[in-house]
């Protein structure tokens, strides 16, 4: 589903050149759920963004369903962000002058789908994650955690292949991170590729296989 | 396009204070603009216009004028009246007697200056333009009759001359039977502090019937230099003096004044130019601002799959529909500030006019407003829109 190809990342600070990620070959399969950990300034991020297509390599390959993504133009790059993969961020990133059902809709607005039908998937998805009685709320009146759940009701609006977390329980208490974890692994039942950064110990324990990373380096 | 009007709306709304701040930045610099270019237009078309409606008549006084001070040399005879009627180009010709006299209402005294004429002539010379507000225009045997002008019913004596009260003038006893509209401009100092009687009455009330100005009208404008030149040349022969009479045309006047205009459009012209710089400067930062601060916004628009110009398209629809709003009331408070600016200095320079507000400065308002406003609103969408969404996510 997902492979890396020697991806690297270097960052220049000043005169000096810090390698995000040296030479990363990762191979995801279909339907896997996988967590990545590492401690801070490991990589983790940097290599998640480049799955999801949010960042660019500066040398190596990330392919997705064996498209190599760095031969894509711009617009074709949004539309696999748009179409096939959920990116649930760790600071939940919601627009937050718009109100939570505005919000999910918001991938189906840009892939064009009708407002009535982006509603109405909206709400659905809202009431999947426990929020069917908060889909006029805006983010500054929700708590974090409900504010994370928008967020992967908002990944999952165009119904992804691709589930990707970054920190995904970082910024909530461990009851809300519970119930993320489970919907998480709700996902992944249902057939969808579930990646995750981590630094919880309880994702780490619940999912199918765990990558450590350390100085920009897949270990093992 | 209709989601996303709908979407660029609830945005500009949901920031309310930022957009409210966003509007007034345009709206205060077409404002400006309009408002100073309207009363740049006004100035010009009350003083242009009323010289222009004069322009057929030449003042002529038995004197000179040395520096800025005319010194009376004398006064004209009939003769100079019967030879300028025989000038080629002149429709009306109408001579006046001209003196100051003591003035008694209600037991108040006051020096006030006296016209004397013949009244069809002097009618036709003042009543159309500056009009009569109370009462009539003098008859040809209103011995005892008097017409007022506005200053001196309304300001010259404690109380309030109406048509019918009695005035006394030099110890003779007169009835107001008329009082002139307030005049404008360029008759003002001609109308309204002067009591205008008839010839006898004039003759009887001064104790003198010389003649002290005359108003002669021309049939073509072209030719009022020449005509002034060749009055002054039979009266200067008359009198057997060089520079005995003086005649001004409204031409002359107007080139009298010509500089003045150019300094005061000129200047107009300048304020103008820097409240459009200013304006296109404040408008490019409040843009640049609210596009800039949003970056993290675009940055999670794209990271979940919009497209550089989706993100595009939905800051200009903003930008455009910011800039509509401000320009619309930019051109209105323009407007009303252009009336309070003339009427306010209208007052202080005492030229009353009023502000001309033309379409095309209204249009081109409109047009500084969303080009300056869409253009600074593009530059930091398309910014913004082409940075890498890992990037823009980041922006705090």
């Amino acid at each position: 589903m997902i492979r890396t190809e020697n991806l690297t990342k270097v960052y220049r600070m000043g005169d000096a050149e810090v390698y995000a990620l040296h030479d990363v070959n990762l191979d995801i399969q279909e339907g896997e759920f996988i967590a990545i950990i590492g401690p801070s300034g490991s990589g983790k991020s940097t290599l998640l963004n480049m799955i999801g297509c949010l960042d660019t390599p500066t040398s190596g390959a990330v392919f997705i369903d064996g498209i190599d993504t760095g031969k894509l133009s711009e617009n074709k790059l949004a539309e696999i962000r748009r179409e096939k993969i959920g990116f649930i961020f760790q600071q939940f990133n919601l627009v937050h002058t718009l109100n939570a059902l505005e919000n999910v809709a918001l991938p189906m607005f840009f892939a064009g789908v009708k407002r009535e039908t982006r509603l109405k998937r909206a709400e659905e998805l809202l009431a999947n994650v426990g929020l069917g009685d908060r889909i006029y709320h805006k983010p500054s009146e929700m708590s974090g955690g409900q504010q994370q759940r928008v967020a992967i009701a908002r990944a999952l609006s165009n119904d992804p292949e691709v589930v990707i977390g970054d920190e995904p329980t970082g910024n909530v208490d461990t009851e809300t991170g519970n119930t993320i974890i489970d919907i998480l692994e709700g996902l992944n039942k249902e057939g969808r590729t579930v990646v995750v950064v981590t630094h919880d110990a309880e994702i780490a324990a619940r999912v199918g296989r765990t990558k450590r990373m350390r100085d920009g380096r897949v270990l093992d | 396009m209709r989601d996303k009007l709908l979407m660029a709306y609830r945005s500009i709304r949901e920031r309310r204070t930022r957009s409210i701040l966003t509007v007034l930045g345009i709206a205060v610099g077409i404002a400006a603009i309009v408002s100073l270019m309207s009363v740049g237009y006004g100035m010009e078309e009350a003083i242009t216009g009323e010289l222009t409606g004069m322009a057929d008549m030449i003042s002529v006084m038995p004197g000179k004028i040395t520096g800025h001070a005319y010194v009376e040399l004398g006064s004209f005879t009939d003769r100079d009246v019967n030879d300028l009627q025989r000038i080629g180009g002149i429709k009306d010709i109408t001579a006046m007697t001209y003196d100051a006299a003591e003035v008694e209402y209600r037991n108040k005294r006051a020096p006030i200056f006296v016209l004397g004429g013949d009244t069809k002539e002097l009618g036709g010379f003042y009543v159309e333009p500056v009009g009569i507000k109370e009462g009539r225009w003098l008859r040809e045997n209103d011995f005892k009759g008097c017409v007022i002008g506005d200053r001196v019913a309304n300001d010259f004596f404690d109380e309030v001359i109406h048509v019918n009260d009695k005035l006394i003038i030099n110890d003779e006893k007169f009835i107001v039977v008329g009082i002139f509209e307030k005049a404008s401009t360029l008759y003002a100092s001609d109308v309204d502090p002067h009591i205008f009687l008839t010839l006898h009455a004039s003759k009887e009330a001064l104790q003198n019937d010389e003649i002290k100005y005359i108003m002669v009208r021309v049939y073509n404008i072209d030719k009022a230099e020449e005509i002034a030149e060749e009055i002054v040349e039979r009266i200067n022969d008359n009198h057997g003096l060089d520079d005995f009479a003086f005649a001004m045309t409204m031409g002359s006047a107007i080139e009298m004044m010509g500089d003045v205009f150019k300094i005061i459009r000129g200047v107009l012209v300048g304020i103008a130019a820097i409240a459009l710089v200013v304006a296109s400067i404040g408008i490019m930062n409040t843009m640049l601002m609210s596009v800039m601060e949003r970056t993290h916004e675009i940055g999670v628009m794209k990271a979940i799959g919009a497209k550089s110009r989706d993100v595009l398209t939905l800051f200009l629809l903003e930008s455009s529909m910011v800039s509509l709003v401000g320009g619309v009331v930019g051109c209105v408070l323009g407007v009303v500030a252009a009336k309070v600016i003339s009427l306010v200095a209208g007052t202080a320079i005492g030229i009353e006019f009023s502000a001309v507000v033309k379409p095309e400065v209204l249009l081109g308002g409109m047009a500084v407003a969303m080009v300056v406003g869409v253009l600074s609103g593009f530059y930091p969408a398309r910014k913004a829109s082409r940075m890498s969404p890992v990037e823009a996510v980041r922006y705090e």
